[in-house]
């Protein structure tokens, strides 16, 4: 015993690292890395959470906020919870990750063997010429731009025209947008009825497609107008101050306009190197470990994930499943191949819910499919099946962010 | 002395069983906001209604879409695990 | 008729470079793409487009099975003269489609 505590002791004194327990740095406290840094801690990994922010807002049921049908502080919540359970978390935006340490914005560094990144999304309004955030907002991250895009639908005066407008693929929340029109739409119907609503896309199919205009045709018929591409519903140029979104084929006067710009991973994973030419982050479907920088694991809206949507649902479930493979790789094991679940519910009025649902396992070093599983709901299901979705749809919220947050 | 360092390179965390694939999305939904909590259910109780599910039996909303991602072994295993976890 | 979206301006100034965007939309099925029943969709694609002003031909391009639904093209022209500028698409199946704006130069 005694002659192998020293013998270790001596060997030790080189590395002066390894004896330590292993640190885990996990950066950015949204769904996926909050979920991730206490599944880490309950593995028994020492993990700090980096998160800039002192709170979170989050973005599922933020379009119910815009829409009046909800208040803001029901989405915030807090780090206490991690804080209590032993995660150690630093409020401070993280500016590099160098070889094996986190440089932070006030010059402080943390060191780690392993990192989880889960920085979700940067938004790149700059790709629309003309665009000015404060005059036609993305509400893209649940915040201000939220409080204020309801705020412009509150001051339209009843009888104006709402232009919302829908990037390429891919970006965060595939279904959010025409969640948002149906919300939008609904606010319309039952405060401001002379008013239009405008959906301009730049594609021409969308996320639960069919369900959607089931709903609109029933719920919105004369109110909700959908522009895909091939009809010209790509936004090409606005003209902020006098709210004209220009598209390749005619323009429209709006009252309130809400461009949701291009998205990619948000801007530390591109400066710490992890982002491809597509401006997402390559990643190991087995291990979420980076492609491009061994030692760093992504997850959430930051990776391509292939078939598996950009949602929190999809950053909680691929949270569990890194701190697994973390800790496993911290073992010295190597770490099994999973599968994940998906499953993102949209309101299209209060009490109506649709969803989408599926299962991924690594295929061909990208998250794919399991064939035959997975789908939407019904099609001209009954109103309590769409009830009940609705419910569901707070019961995940409910749950996934007590998990998350605690 | 190659033991001792393989022993302080991978400093010993505590073994706990892994979850089988897909198990751990389950927390996403049942962890008690609402729809039905897993963990002290008996396991056969929630793989009969998977497996039920996966053949088209009852009426879920999503459920059935999720349990024919899943063979049923792999059903088995993720009830096994989930009865027992939080 | 499949729909077409021509965007141009209605006046440009003698001289101007002006730009033009065109959509049609078109399956483009490629004749690859295997059915449910195993038998594989003949193609039928878009092969041609071309643009006359005032019928002298400014631009002309060959399609490819590869070019994806809905093609959109979009070029530019120095504006000489007032007059009509007729697009027309040509492909599989005998298509054929042409549709004119004026266009006033000052
Ligand atoms: C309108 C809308 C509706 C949506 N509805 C749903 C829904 O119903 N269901 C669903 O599943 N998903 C929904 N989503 C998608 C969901 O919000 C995202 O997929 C999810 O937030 C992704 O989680 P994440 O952890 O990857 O990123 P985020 O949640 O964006 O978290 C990233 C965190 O990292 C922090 N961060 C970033 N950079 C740094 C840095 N350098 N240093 C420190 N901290 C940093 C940020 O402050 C943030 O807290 C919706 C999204 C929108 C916009």
């Amino acid at each position: 015993m005694r002659r192998r505590a020293l013998l270790g002791a001596a060997l030790l004194a080189a590395p002066a690292l390894a004896q330590a327990a292993p640190q885990v740095v996990v950066i950015g406290g949204g769904f996926g890395g909050a979920a991730a840094a206490r599944a880490l801690h309950r593995l028994g990994v020492a993990v700090t959470l980096v998160e800039r922010d002192a709170t979170y807002l989050a973005c599922p049921f933020s379009n119910a906020v815009i829409a009046g049908l909800r208040e803001m502080e029901a989405q915030r919540f807090g780090y206490d919870g991690l804080r209590r359970e032993g995660v150690a978390v630093v409020h401070q935006a993280a500016r590099t990750v160098e070889d094996r340490r986190v440089v932070l914005a006030d010059g402080g560094a943390l060191p780690f063997d392993r990192l989880v990144m889960a920085p979700g999304i940067a938004l790149h309004p700059d790709a629309i010429p003309g665009l000015d955030t404060e005059a036609m907002p993305h509400a893209w991250r649940a915040g201000p731009q939220t409080l204020l895009l309801r705020r412009q639908l509150e001051a339209m005066e009843d009888g104006g025209l709402v232009v919302l407008s829908v990037p390429a693929n891919p970006y965060r929340c595939p279904p959010g947008p025409y969640e948002r029109a149906s919300l939008i739409a609904h606010y319309l119907k039952t405060r401001k009825p002379r008013s239009k609503l405008i959906l301009l896309d730049a594609k021409d199919a969308f996320s639960k497609q069919r369900l959607f205009e089931e709903a609109w045709a029933a719920l919105y018929p004369d109110l909700l107008e959908w522009v895909p591409l091939s009809s010209g519903g790509k936004v090409v140029e606005v003209d902020a101050a006098a709210r004209v979104v220009r598209t390749e084929f005619g323009e429209h006067q709006a009252a309130v306009a809400n461009i949701i710009p291009p998205q990619s991973a948000g801007r530390i994973a591109q400066a710490a190197g992890l982002t491809d030419r597509s401006g997402w982050c390559p990643v190991d479907p087995v291990s979420f470990e980076s492609r491009q920088r061994p030692g760093i694991h992504l997850i959430g809206d930051a990776i391509i994930a292939g078939a598996m949507p950009k949602s929190a649902f999809a950053a909680h479930a691929q949270a569990r499943v890194c701190a697994e493979a973390v800790a496993a790789l911290l073992r010295g094991e190597a770490p099994a191949p999973p599968k994940l679940i998906n499953t993102c519910y949209s309101l299209v009025e209060p009490g109506y819910g649709i969803s989408i649902a599926g299962v991924y396992q690594p295929k061909d070093g990208l998250l794919a499919d399991v064939p035959g599983a997975g789908g939407v709901s019904p099609l001209g299901a009954p109103a309590k099946v769409r009830a009940a979705e609705a419910g569901y749809a707070e019961d995940w919220f409910r749950t996934v962010t007590a998990d998350a947050f605690g | 002395m190659r033991i001792c360092v393989a022993l302080s390179v991978m400093v010993a965390l505590p073994a706990v069983a892994a979850p089988p694939p897909g198990a751990s999305s389950c927390a996403g939904c049942h962890g008690g906001g609402g729809m039905p909590v897993l963990a002290g259910q008996p396991a056969e109780a929630i793989a009969g209604a998977m497996l039920a599910y996966k053949a088209g039996q009852g009426s879920p909303t999503v459920m059935d879409r999720i349990a024919r991602g899943f063979t049923e072994a792999e059903i088995r295993a993720i009830a096994a695990w989930v009865a027992v976890s939080r | 008729m499949a729909r077409v979206l021509i965007n141009l301006p209605r006046t440009a100034r003698r001289g101007e470079v002006i730009e033009i965007r065109t959509l049609i939309q078109h399956v483009m099925e490629t004749g690859y793409r295997p059915r449910a029943d195993g038998s594989v969709a003949p193609r039928d694609i878009i092969t041609h487009f071309a643009c006359l002003y005032n019928n002298e031909e400014v631009f002309a391009a060959e399609l490819a099975p590869a070019i994806a639904a809905n093609p959109f093209l979009s070029f530019s022209l120095v504006a000489a003269e007032s007059g009509i500028l007729a697009f027309t698409w040509t492909g599989d199946n005998g298509f054929e489609q042409t549709e004119t704006r004026s266009l006033t130069v000052t």
